[in-house]
Order: C-alpha cells, then structure tokens, then sequence
C-alpha cells in the first residue's frame, strides 16, 4: 500500500487556499440528501457536526456520555493559540507554522500544519461570535497569555476553563442545528464497529448503552473525533472514559495507525498519591508563566520547603535553559522532572514530585494578582492535595496527558478507508511528535469548523456513493460480531476485576513505555501485554446482563481493546530508534541528556496495519519532506 | 393576547405575579399597621379616623382591588405548588439544608402553610371586624370600631389566635417580602444583601406591632 | 478508614428503587469520594455481582457527569464541589453515608444512581446559543466588550450543567440552570440579536420538560459546584419582563 497524502502542491502558503479553489463541490440542494456519521462531540465532533448541519448535510451524531456537552475536551484549561499577533510582538501564521513544526520535532507534515496556523485566526473570529467570553483587557481588547514552547503571546483564553467554554460554543451551535433538525443526536451510544462496504466506510454499529441494544446506522461517510488513547496508561489526565474503542475497531477494518508511540506527558500535573487513584489531574501550565520550578540540590532532603535556603534550592530548568526557563516545552519539562527524581532529589512522600514555587510572583505581584488568574486551579490544587499552595510550593510531577498518534489522515483528513475521515486528537497529523501547548483546542476546531467542511464535500461529490440499507449483509456481520464479543465478555465469568487488569496495564506501559523508553523495556512490555492479555481473556469478571447499562461490559469491552492497542504502540516504540519529542528513547541521546533524532533513518510516518490479533501488523512509512523548516536539532537554551 | 396569558402561566410570570401581589399585599399591611397605631390614640382619634376612611368613595373600588390581588396570590400560590410538588414525584429519602448561601429557613419552606393559615385568618379576621356588630360611638353617629375591638380582644383565646396568627404573619413576610424582590428581578451587589436583612426587620416589626395592638387591648379592656 | 454506605440500587427506569448496605473496608482518605465507589464495585465485580451504576467522567469537576446527593445534599458536604473532587478525608471513621441519585420528574433515573439530563440538552436546543454559522465571523477584536462585562459573563458561563441545583431545589427547578445560560449570552454584544427569543423559548421548553418553578430559598446556589449566583435567576426575569414589553413576545 502506497500513503499518499495528497499534500497540494504549490508554495507552502497558498498550498490550502489552492486546494479549496480545486476540491469539488457538492450543491447546495444536494447536501441534504447526504447522511453523514459524526462520532463524538467533544471540540472536533461537536464542531464538524455543527459546521456540517449548517452547510444542510443530514447529521447523525454520537457520544458516549448523557450529553455531548461532556467530551473531554471541556477539561482543557490554559488556551488556545492563534496567529493573531494582537499583541504586536512578532507572531506570524509563518511563525505559528514554525513554531509548531519546531515543538513537534520535525515529524509533522508541513503542508497539515501550516494550513492548522492558517486557520488559528479564523477560529478565534469564530468562537467570539459564538458568545465564547475569551478574556479581555481593560480597553476592551482580546487578552493573550505565553505559553510553552513560544516566545510571543498568542495563547487566547477564558479564565482556567478555556476547553470548557469552546466547547460549550461549539456545543451550542451544535445544538441550535439539532433544532434546526439538520443533526439527530445520538447520547449514551458506544460506537463498536466500523461498516465498510466495496472498500468504503458506509456506516458504524453501536451499542445503546441504556438498553444494550445493537444499532447499525448507515451514512455516506464516517467522521471519527473520538479522542486519543491516554488511558492505555490507566493513570492518565484524561477522563475515565476516554478509550481507544472506535479508532481501535476502524483500524481492525483496514485504517492504518499511525505513530502510536508519540505520546505526552504532561508536566504540571498533581502528583500520584496511592494505588486507588483512578486518575491523574492536570494544572495548566500556564502556571509555569509565573511558578519556579525546583527542587532541593541535596539528595533526599526531607526538610519542609520553607526551610531550604535559596542556595540550596536548584531551578533545574532556568539553569539549564536560560532562554526559555521554565517555559521550555512539555517534553523537556516532564523528562527534566523525571531525572531530578531518578537522582533522588525528588520531593513529597514518594518522592516523586518536584516544587512548583510562586512565592516570587506572590511577591511580584500580589496575591489578588495570582488568584486572578490561577485561583481556579489554586482551589482544585487544594481541594485534592489539602495543601494550600499560597503558602507551600505546588508540588507536581508529569502524567500522561495527549496522544500526538492516531489514525492516518491524508491532507483531506481522509483515512485509509475511503469515506472514514478521521479529526482532532484521534487523528496522527498536526502535532509530530510532541504537541505544544494550547494547540490541542486549536486542532480539534480548525479540523471540524474550517478543514472538515471542504473535504467532506470533495470526496462526497467526487464518489459514487449507491444507496445501502442497514439491512446489507456487511451491517449483519457487523452486528453478529459486536454481539459475539458482547456474549463473549459476560460469559468468562473469572475472577479478576476489570479494573485490575487495566491498572496492571497502565503499570506496563508507565514503566515500560512511558517518558523513558529502551530496547531491553519495551522488549519486556511486548512479552508481558498478550500474557495479560491472554489472563483478561481467561480471568476476567464482568457481571450483569447485556439488555440494560452495564458499565462493567462497556469497561471490559474498551480495556480489550486497549490489551491488543498496547502492544502496537509498543511495537511503534521499539521500531523507532530514536527519540524525538514525547518518544524517547535512552539509546538516543545527547551527551547532555536532550533528545537525539535520527532524521536519516526515521524522518517518516510510521503508519502500522493490522494483520491480526497477535500478527505482527505490516508497516508502512510516509517519508516526511522539509521545505520550509530545516531539521535541526531542537534547543531551547 | 393568548401570548399575553402564557407569559403569566409560566414558571417565571408565575413567579413575578406572586411578587407584584405578594408586594402589594405587603403595601396594604404596612397601611394597615400605620392606621391600626391609632388606637393608642384613644377611642375618639381611632374612630374618626377610621370612620374617614371608610367614609371615602374609592374605598370600596380598592377594597374589590385588594380582593382581587389577594385572590391571585392565592391562587397563584397554590397551582405553583402542585405544579412543583409534580416536579419530584419521588422524593429524597434523607434531604438536608445545603448551607450558606442558602436562604432557606423554616419561614422559607413553610410558605405554602403559612399562606393557608392566613387565608383562613383574613377571613375570619374580616367577618369579625369589618363585618361585625355596627356599633355607634356615642355623640357622633359614626361606627365604633374602638369599642368593637376592645370587646373582640376581651376574649384570652381570640388574643392567643391573633398573636399566634401574627407570627404566621411574620413568618410568611420574613422569607416574603426580599424574595418578591428576587422575583421581579430586582438584585444589587451591595444593596441585596441589606434588602434580605430589612425584609426580616420589616416582617419583626409589623407582625409585632399588630400582636402589640392584640395584647394591649386585651389588657385595657380587662381595666376598663 | 471503615465507611458504612447505604446506597439507591433501582434495576431500571419504571422499578422500585430502595437503599441498600454496603461496607467500604480499608479506605484511604486521600481517595476521592468516587474511587472509594470504585473500590466498593471492583469487589462487587470479582464476585460476579452487578456493579453500582454511577456517571462520572473527567473526575476534575468539569464535565458535570457526576451527580450523587450525598448525605442528603447534591455533590455533597463541601461548597463548589462536585462529587468526583469530594475526598475521604471529609469523613469520619465508622460514618454512615446516604447516596442517592438526582430526583426530579425531568431527571428519570435510568438505573441505580445514574438519571437522564437530557431535559437540559432540550433547553439549550430551545435557544441556549448564538445564531452565527461557521464562515462570517468579523475579527475578534471588531467589537469591544469591557473587562467587567465580560467577567461577569463568564462567570454566568462556568455552568458545568451537572444538574445540582435541581437535584437541591425543593421544587425541582431548572432556573439557575436557564438563568446562567440566558445572563451569560444576553450580557454579551454577541447575544443581543436573539435575547428576547432566547429568554422566552428556553423558559417554555423547561415549564415544558416538568422542571418546578422557583422559591428563592438558594440551595441550588449553595449546592452549584461553580458557585453560580442566584443573581442571574433575577437577571432572568428582567430579561422576561423585557421580552414581554419591549418585544411583545
């Protein structure tokens, strides 16, 4: 199989302008006797819905939870970036593209991401007509914040609560469609497989999860804006429910996986207390604007923070990166954390945590100042810690936070399965391998507001695309085989928690595959995810009936899932023997401990295809060419 | 027209129907109070007083105005209930008052029994005084309320039903009279905050006058 | 630490629902309130018995999946809190601990503790947004919109829709709910077109859903993990009385 990614050609910046001016157009009239599958509705499905319900295309639109209101994207804090350059300090679309190229450690595709900072200024035109209360200064003017991995502010935000207010825009148009009756809405859906008919995506099955019953809908394309795949790590910053399922079973019916191994690890994020966590809270790192970060310069220093002196106390991240201090990018925060604590200075209980100091800014500038603008995640810091962190240093350690991996999408956002378009985080393609603050927000919407609505036509019009039922033999297959696994799952009738086994996962992958990877680890998590897998199998324990909520089944069904993803991002870590952005790799260093890259050997794609359950999947690579920003190695001294 | 009507029988015109009335009725007390102060004035200055007041022309098109004010509230009152006790067909088996800033109070959730205990005390209060025995002051031909009062109040148990009724009354004001405000949208930063404060003053001290008044002729007529 | 639960199981929307006895045995109290619920149904897994069903999701107080009244109170003992930042450490060794799920006519319980909100999705359809489609936007910075207006906005936007302050609201009221959404947009330059249509559809759509009217006795802004002010429910009918005799709707 040959990727194409059907990049337009021409100067980089008018490469998107060129290909909206070429791609076909489908009429107006028209629209509405296509049906399109939108799955998800956190800032990219409920966007893509919204956008697409307002062209006249008939919508289905489905989320796991009670209302598309809760998708994950609402927990996004600090912002969203935009080349606005309403600060006049420089910032550029060109420098937005660069930076953002830069951040991802040269393994994004250029064309992708200089349309993604094209579109950054369209979309906060957008929100703010939509009623987002981005905010302002006292002139009346849009304000902006700095963020990691930038030297100018163009980070756009509304208090902590950024994710939640776009996505409650996008929510609302989403919403003002489903009066319009353009979109149906779908809640409290899971969608468990994908429909392929003649080679095209056609339609998904789903499993109502208020009373269990097997759905097939049918569509002349598939959106999938279902998220990354942080929780295959069990602890992660993601939501309990956040999984793999829907690109997971899209890849088992042909769409190639791509760069699975790129994950991140966010820096700022409370740290693990005991085994019952269940979940890992992330503070924005905004914080880092104003927070010091150190640790004590002794080995296992036990004294209360308040009692090291300054000379004593070592700000790791302004000795080492005196340019950017304490807002180098999250990747190099994270790792930097993680030696400080590898070497024993580590701090707190476990010692695996290091000081996030703001007394100098309390100082600086007030506690009114500081609780202005961090009072929210102040008061959650508090609320799960007990400590008040006005008075004590935050403590924080990085978790895993973003998946930059997902499924391959051509420039048109298409996947391997012709008609199944893949957007946001569960897409592979703007971030690289390491994705820079505040641009998450930014992907998900110029993917379902601005990118999505073209292409979607392009390939609506330039297909033929005979009518189907639900009724064909392949939504029959597709149902037969959702059932299969659901009689399957209720009748192992074992012994282990379904939660066990995850945890006993997310441990592999933490430990084996996590901010540091080897050969030796990930040799070692490729033995031991199948065994698992093998015990989920044999042992696990799911109650209840398949005819009404089970959360227990929809658990089980998405950690099975997760048991045979692992092992491709392992598989996808071990092929990679380098280390670039979020992947790292201890064989590739620098004699200073930075990441090395290999772009000779792996300045590709790695897009993985499934051969089978336990088959070693075939690799297929996009060589990745630099026009525009040259290779070099990243440094943020 | 019809839109007109909707607008009042929705939760919200529900609720700014109930304030304008709830205020007006409130309006009259505070009137009422001021008029029935008189009667430490004495026998004559009460009864002048009260002989001018009903004596005026357009008291009967208030008094069929205020009838028909409380009625709505009243009404008002009582559909709002049902239709909120419809709300939650299934209730809590344990319920607890969530704490500050809540403005729940015993007045607060006994709104609607208090609202019934009035109904029947402003019926029975107007059957005995406005509707009681035409008795004249002697020498002026006028309707001698003072003595009507006096002889009312004479007996200890209609004495413990007014004062009783008048803590009803301060009850039903104490949680009534800010939340009217509330109802017709009428908040402030700063000015709220002393509104709560005086509507509870305002519901103290009319329901302690009234019972004052009870109680004092009690005790003149038992000298007299 | 030893917490004694007494915890609503209903098989399904039309059963009988009633408290059932569980014991939380060997719980830390740096859990959150939901891990032990989560430790209590991984035993009740391994047995093979049905897990107690509850909503929860970012488990950071964002999402507003996360709805129990505990103790008697929506999200619990602790002011702007939702249950899933609710710690064991506000317990006390040995305590019996009451939780139920949300209770109203429009919330219908779909099983054990989880209720279906979808009434609050029906009000936002109703007119919870701004008519702009994808495309035209003027620049973000055309129209000023002064710092404290938009504070204020944002204050009213923080609603996270979890449904507390219907849960708390002895009539079942959804109008702290509507209020936020209504103040958040007609205060903003962007919402003024459709404001009086707004105000009127939304309140029509909850009367509608069988949501309760409303007291003023303020648990729901006692119970709202964002600490939304009862002030928008005022701003709310001022924006109703407006409808009515500005626009005649």
């Amino acid at each position: 199989m040959r990727l194409d990614a059907k990049e337009p050609s021409g100067p980089i910046a008018s490469k998107w302008d060129r290909h909206q001016f070429e791609m076909k157009l489908v009429n107006p009239a028209n629209k509405r006797k296509y049906t399109i599958i939108v799955v998800g509705t956190g800032l990219a499905g409920a966007s893509a819905a919204a956008s697409l319900g307002e062209l006249g295309y008939n919508v289905l639109n489905f989320c796991i939870q009670d209302s598309p209101r809760r998708a994950h994207s609402i927990a996004a804090q600090g912002g969203i970036n935009a080349a606005k350059n309403y600060q006049n300090d420089g910032d550029s679309v060109y420098r937005l593209f660069y930076d953002t190229v830069k951040g991802g450690d040269y393994r994004s595709r250029e064309s992708n991401v200089h349309r993604l900072a094209q579109l950054s200024v369209n979309i906060i035109d957008q929100c703010v007509a939509q009623g987002v209360p981005f905010a302002r200064e006292y002139g009346g003017l849009l304000d902006n914040r700095s963020f990691g991995g930038a030297q100018v502010s163009r980070t756009f935000y509304a208090r902590g609560q950024t994710g939640q207010q776009l996505l409650l825009g996008a929510y609302q148009s989403l919403m003002r469609q489903v009066h319009a009756r353009t979109v149906r809405l779908f809640a409290r859906r899971e969608m468990l497989d994908l429909v392929v008919i003649n080679g095209k995506a056609r339609g998904i099955t789903t499993r109502n999860l208020v009373t269990g019953e097997i759905e097939r809908h049918v569509g002349d394309a598939v959106i999938l804006a279902t998220g990354g795949y942080g929780t295959a790590y069990y602890l992660s910053t993601n939501a309990v429910n956040s999984n793999v399922t829907a690109s997971w079973r899209a890849h088992k019916r042909g769409a190639l996986f791509a760069n699975p191994c790129f994950t991140q690890i966010h820096p700022t994020c409370i740290p693990v207390s005991g085994d019952h966590q269940s979940k890992l809270t992330l503070m924005s790192e905004s914080l880092r604007n104003d927070g010091r970060v150190w640790v004590p310069k002794k080995q296992r220093d036990t004294r209360p923070p308040e009692q090291i002196p300054e000379a004593e106390r070592d700000y790791y991240l302004e000795r080492k990166y005196p340019s950017f201090g304490n807002l180098v990018p999250r990747d190099v925060a994270s790792r930097n954390a993680k030696q400080a604590c590898d070497d024993g200075r580590g701090v707190g209980d476990s010692g695996l945590s290091v000081y996030l100091d703001f007394k100098d800014a309390i100082e600086r500038l007030g506690p009114d100042a500081i609780k202005e603008k961090y009072g929210n995640l102040f008061h959650m810091y508090q609320k799960i810690t007990d400590e008040n962190p006005y008075k004590v240093p935050m403590r924080i350690y990085p978790a895993m936070h973003y998946t930059m991996g997902g499924l391959w999408v051509d420039y048109n956002l298409m996947s391997t399965i012709a008609g199944l378009h893949v957007l946001g985080e569960a897409n592979f393609s703007d971030h690289g391998a390491n994705r820079l603050g505040a641009s998450a927000l930014m992907q998900g919407l110029a993917d379902g507001y601005f990118v999505i609505p073209y292409t979607i036509g392009h390939y609506l019009a330039g297909e033929s695309l005979p009518k189907v039922t639900t009724d064909h033999d392949a939504f029959k297959e597709s149902a037969d085989r959702v059932q299969k696994q659901v009689n399957q799952l209720l009748s192992i009738k074992g012994s282990r928690g379904i939660r066990e086994i995850h945890r006993a996962l997310g441990r592999i992958m933490w430990d084996d595959v996590g901010m540091a990877r080897t050969e030796e680890s990930l040799k070692r998590a490729l033995a031991a995810i199948p065994k698992l897998r093998e015990d989920f199998w044999h042992n696990v324990s799911v109650p209840g009936t398949p005819d009404n909520l089970n959360q227990s089944l929809e658990y089980a069904g998405r950690v099975a899932d997760y048991l045979e993803f692992a092992e491709l991002l392992a598989l996808d870590a071990l092929d990679r023997s380098e280390s670039c952005g979020g992947h790292f790799r201890e064989e590739s260093q620098t004699p200073d401990g930075e990441a090395l890259r290999d772009d000779a050997n792996y300045s590709y794609v790695a897009a993985w295809e499934f051969k089978g359950v336990g088959k070693e999947p075939e690799l297929h690579k996009e060589p990745l060419n630099f026009e525009e920003v040259h290779p070099t190695q990243r440094s943020y001294k | 027209m019809t839109t007109r009507v909707r607008v009042f029988s929705s939760s919200v015109g529900t609720k700014l129907l109930i304030g304008i009335t709830g205020l007006a009725l409130f309006l009259y007390l505070v009137l009422h109070i001021g008029g029935n102060l008189m009667v430490f004035l004495g026998r004559d200055v009460f009864n002048q007083y009260s002989h001018m007041l009903l004596s005026n022309p357009l008291i009967p098109v208030i008094e069929i105005g205020l009838v028909l004010i409380f009625l709505l509230h009243v009404y008002k009152t009582i559909t709002m209930f049902l239709g909120n006790r419809k709300a939650r067909p299934i209730p809590y088996e344990q319920k607890k008052y969530a704490g500050a800033p809540s403005r729940k109070t015993l007045a607060s959730s006994t709104m609607i029994l208090s609202g019934l205990w009035l109904l029947v005390f402003v019926i029975i209060h107007v059957s005995t005084f406005k509707y009681g025995t035409e008795y004249e002051a002697p020498g002026t031909g006028i309707r001698d309320l003072y003595r009507l009062e006096l002889e009312n109040f004479s007996n200890p148990l209609t004495v413990g039903f007014y004062v009783l009724s008048m803590l009803v009354v301060g009850s039903h004001l104490r949680h009534g009279v800010a939340s009217a405000f509330q109802s017709l949208g009428a908040t402030h930063p700063r000015w709220t905050p002393r509104l709560l404060v005086a509507g509870k003053v305002a519901a103290a001290v009319i329901a302690g006058l009234f019972m004052a008044i009870a109680v004092w002729a009690y005790a003149t007529g038992a000298r007299s | 630490m030893r917490l004694n639960l007494k915890i609503w199981r209903q098989a399904g929307p039309g059963a009988a629902g009633r408290l059932e006895d569980y014991t939380a045995s060997d719980v830390s109290s740096d859990m959150s309130f939901l891990e032990m619920l989560d430790v209590v149904n991984d035993s009740l897994v391994r047995q093979g018995k049905d897990a107690i069903a509850f909503d929860s999701d970012c488990r950071e107080g964002i999402c507003g999946m996360c709805s129990l009244v505990i103790n008697g109170v929506p999200h619990g003992p602790d002011r702007g809190t939702t249950v899933c930042q609710l710690h064991l450490r506000r317990f006390k060794e040995g305590d019996t601990i009451t939780v139920e799920p949300w209770r109203a006519r429009a919330f219908p319980v779909i099983k054990d503790l989880v209720v279906d909100r979808s009434a609050f999705d029906r009000i936002i359809i109703a007119g919870g947004y701004v008519s702009v489609n994808c495309g035209g936007a003027p620049d973000g910075n055309a129209i000023l919109i002064p710092k404290e207006i938009s504070e204020t906005a944002m204050d009213s936007a923080a609603c996270i829709g979890c449904g507390a302050c219907v849960a708390a609201c002895k009539n079942a009221s959804a109008h702290l709910f509507m209020s936020a959404k209504i103040s958040h947009l007609s205060l903003l330059p962007q919402g003024q077109v459709e404001r009086y249509r707004r105000v009127v559809a939304m309140i029509e759509q909850a009367d509608a859903d069988g949501f309760g009217s409303c007291s003023n006795e303020g648990e729901c802004e006692a119970v709202c993990p964002k600490e939304i002010s009862i002030s928008n429910i005022a701003r709310m009918t001022r924006e109703y009385v407006r409808a009515m005799l500005v626009a005649g709707k």
